[in-house]
């Protein structure tokens, strides 16, 4: 039990480290905040008339469609910005001092993923601002939009876990930075930014696969028409698939870490 | 040897084709430094092209194939990152004091920023080509020996603008903390226009903004082959938005460089 | 015409005035040291000077050109090694030198030659197709210092040109600052080195917290702080009986940690015989002797209240104590 606590107390005070450390800094929030916004606006400014293509689901704006999509670029860049802040740490040989401290040695890494997730809760509710201010609604209501927030916060815990595996294995930040492209990648060949079923091949086909898409779905549904149980699921088992590989990932990487130095 | 006389066109013409000469080193010198400038367009370009497709079958679409009418806006948004590049390694040059040995030579101000600027404008041809050459394997249309100079015309064009830009920001911050701001602005000038869609089909807000932003004239001149006849009509605008974008940038991005000194 | 001419020159950074109202003069063909620690105001009056800062008060004239009202002809006339060696790494040194003779308006020809001329010069020519990225400190100050000769300027600004350098790479620097200055080069040197000055300087100017405290030849400097004295250790009990043997040979000073007499002379080493003969006679045993001349640090600390080369970790004005 004193082990669980002191755990508990090492996330949450590495936690709101690299919380305070994001906001401090403008140039860390900006990637992940300014960059989608601005993204957001053009996107749904520019192909917003794609909502009366036949087969587009149905929808009160192209700026409802889209929320969900910008959330989960948020919270991929957060978790890329997390790694890339990790790495740093490693740089600097402040995980050193962690590491010689009497604390749990995954509770390092479970403390850089609850401040991820925390960067992932601040994107969900900044668009979910962004999209109320903007006239969207939320179907779903404030159930739906805790679902919406829920999952794009276990995301940032997911894929934050990924970014902590590539920053501990590798131990550099350029590194980690030089993934921003891959992440935007990744992105376009879900259905984060318009309908699969509406996106021409090869995308489509990778789309249907890239558990990405079944995140998104599960976000997006709640605000354009409801909370679905299936889709939630989908969502769910997306997420819960890619915590596992983080997870793994990151205990092998602080193996290799603690064993390399 | 002393020459307080003013340096003769020759001697400037030298001064910006040696620091063109430097400015390729980095392309040259260092493995993979051309890789970023050419991964950013292309990914937007496949991923544009992949996501948003299906836009060519609204009423009002001028073609129906949307990698011609895309690909226009890719390479004005690979002249726009290698233009802010440009600034960005300004920056550091000046963090370095590189740029001090280049004030304290008689060459005039804006012989040292031309070189700069030109050695972006050359560079940015590199990723445009890349972009076009998949453009066309995925099957976008031939615009035309006059629609493609058209194109390219205003890519060079453009990356010399987002350079003033670029250099100005540099110089203003003396700080590669200022790379973010030359990256976006450039990034919003060129998206903020019938980018991802002609203009009556733009969103009304995008349409007011994309109306009277001057990249708006250079993306339709860019454009035109793509999807159609190459036009004068068509062209003369961007032209002279171009023109009068060089214009102010490349005297903001002067002034700057005259005040390093304040 | 003086090659430097400065009058009142003021630079405030805000409301932080970094130079306050100097004046100074350098005369054609001499070597100018300006030494003073760090933040004293050193940099910052050579970037006025070499035009790369605008003065906020006052008025200065380098190869005869006004530094405002006359910034290019003042920037043909002279050569700069700044204090960052800014060279860039992925250059050839060949290719750096090529580019600052296009710089300064050389005819492509004329550049190849001068550049290959003074890569000799600084013994260079064996690396100078290599990337300037794998020279060492020293090749790099070499390749810098041979970068500001293109042009055979006038007078020549080195902003502490061997900081950093091992006493090697120091004493080469030196000889190629001495082997300008016998071409005919005016250099002004800023320094925080005090045998830099000593040795090379023609005049010393000495600039503390943006003032110039003293100027003048070395000699004149530490001739004004005072005279060589003479050092002895004698044994334990023996001060009172060498002081005693001393007195009349010149003025004695207060003997140093129970063992050490001191004994100012009036001539030098010339007076040293005499001692040696006065202290023989009088049966006193003497371990060691020394003369001790006043160097450019007495004259520093004279006239700021602290030493100039600090030891390790200490900074500078605030905590060090008067001598």
């Amino acid at each position: 039990m004193s082990d669980l606590a002191t755990t508990v107390r090492v996330v949450r005070a590495l936690g709101a480290r690299s919380i305070r450390q994001t906001f401090r800094r403008p140039q860390l929030i900006s990637p992940i905040i300014v960059f989608p916004t601005l993204l957001l606006a053009i996107q749904t400014g520019g192909a917003g008339a794609g909502v009366e293509l036949p087969g587009f689901p149905p929808v009160q704006s192209f700026l409802q469609f889209m929320l969900a999509g910008s959330m989960m670029q948020s919270m991929m860049l957060a978790g890329n910005s997390g790694g890339i802040a990790f790495a740093v740490d490693i740089e600097m040989g402040f995980t050193d001092r962690l590491f010689a401290a009497p604390i749990p040695r995954f509770a390092i890494v479970l403390g850089r993923l609850a401040g991820t997730a925390a960067l992932g809760l601040f994107a969900a509710l900044w668009f979910l601002a962004i999209g109320l201010i903007f006239g969207a609604h939320i179907e779903g209501g404030v159930p739906g939009a805790l679902l919406a927030t829920a999952l794009i916060t276990a995301s940032a815990l997911a894929v934050g876990g990924i970014g902590a595996a590539i920053a501990l294995r590798s131990g550099s930040a350029s590194v980690v930075q030089g993934l921003f492209p891959l992440v935007l990648v990744v992105l376009f060949l879900s259905s984060a930014f318009f309908p699969q079923d509406l996106m021409i091949e090869p995308a489509r086909t990778i789309a249907e696969y890239n558990p990405l898409s079944f995140i998104v779905e599960g976000v997006r549904e709640p605000i354009i028409s409801g909370i679905d149980l299936s889709h939630t699921l989908e969502a769910v088992a997306a997420i819960a698939g890619i915590i596992v590989v983080g997870l793994v990932l990151s205990a092998r990487a602080l193996q290799h870490r603690l064993r390399v130095g | 040897m002393e020459a307080t006389a003013s340096p003769t066109w020759r001697s400037n013409l030298a001064t910006i084709l040696a620091l063109m000469a430097r400015a390729k080193n980095e392309l040259v010198r260092v493995p993979g430094a051309a890789i970023p400038g050419v991964l950013a367009p292309t990914i937007f370009f496949l991923g544009l092209n992949g996501v948003f497709g299906a836009l060519t079958q609204l009423r009002g679409f001028e073609t129906d194939s949307y990698e011609s009418f895309i690909v226009p806006v890719s390479m004005l948004q690979g002249a726009g990152f290698t233009g802010a590049a440009a600034g960005v390694n300004l920056a550091r040059d000046y963090e370095q004091g590189w740029v001090d040995r280049l004030l304290v030579s008689p060459a005039p101000r804006w012989v040292l920023l031309a070189g700069n600027v030109l050695a972006a404008s050359a560079r940015a041809l590199i990723p445009a080509t890349f972009v076009l050459a998949i453009a066309f394997a995925l099957g976008a249309r031939w615009p035309g020996l006059d629609g493609l100079l058209v194109c390219y015309l205003m890519v060079a064009a453009t990356a010399a603008a987002a350079a003033c830009w670029g250099s100005m920001l540099a110089l203003h911050f003396k700080s590669q903390s200022a790379a973010p701001l030359m990256q976006a602005g450039m990034m919003g000038l060129v998206l903020l226009t019938p980018a991802y869609a002609p203009l009556a089909l733009l969103q009304p807000w995008l349409e007011d903004v994309a109306s009277v932003n001057p990249l708006t004239e250079v993306v339709e001149a860019a454009r035109q082959g793509f999807v159609g006849a190459v036009t004068w009509s068509e062209t003369w605008p961007g032209l002279v938005a171009l023109t009068g974008l060089l214009l102010i940038l490349g005297a903001l991005a002067l002034r700057e460089m005259r005040r390093t000194n304040v | 015409m003086p090659a430097i001419a400065v009058e009142g020159l003021e630079r405030a950074f805000d409301e932080v005035l970094a130079v306050q109202g100097i004046d100074l003069e350098v005369g054609e063909g001499e070597i100018y040291g300006f030494l003073g620690p760090n933040g004293a105001g050193k940099t910052t009056t050579v970037r006025m000077l070499t035009t790369l800062l605008l003065p906020t008060g006052g008025r200065a004239s380098v190869a005869g050109h006004h530094v405002v009202a006359e910034a290019r002809q003042v920037r043909s006339s002279i050569g700069v090694a700044l204090q960052e060696a800014a060279l860039d790494p992925l250059m050839t040194g060949r290719e750096l030198i090529r580019l600052q003779a296009t710089l300064q308006g050389l005819p492509p020809a004329a550049g190849r030659q001068r550049a290959d001329a003074l890569l000799e010069r600084v013994d260079l020519t064996y690396a100078a197709d290599r990337r300037v990225g794998t020279y060492s400190g020293g090749m790099q100050r070499r390749l810098d210092l041979a970068a500001a000769l293109v042009h055979e300027p006038r007078v020549l600004f080195l902003d502490e040109p061997t900081t950093g350098l091992d006493p090697v790479s120091r004493k080469t620097i030196w000889e190629e600052v001495r082997a300008l200055n016998e071409d005919g080069t005016t250099v002004f040197l800023t320094t925080q080195y005090l045998e830099e000055a000593d040795q090379l300087a023609d005049n010393v100017g000495i600039i503390d917290s943006g003032r110039i405290v003293a100027e003048g030849t070395p000699e004149e400097l530490k001739a004004e702080v005072g005279r060589p004295h003479v050092e002895l250790l004698v044994g334990e009990g023996a001060v009172p009986a060498a002081e005693r043997a001393c007195a009349e040979l010149g003025k004695l000073l207060p003997p140093k940690d129970g063992k050490r007499v001191l004994l100012e002379v009036a001539n030098g080493a010339a007076d040293i015989p005499r001692v040696v003969i006065a202290l023989d006679e009088a049966g006193v045993a003497v371990e060691s002797l020394e003369l001790v001349r006043p160097t450019l640090d007495d004259v520093f600390v004279a006239k700021t209240g602290y030493h100039l080369e600090e030891e390790e970790g200490k900074s500078g004005p605030e905590e060090s104590e008067p001598a």
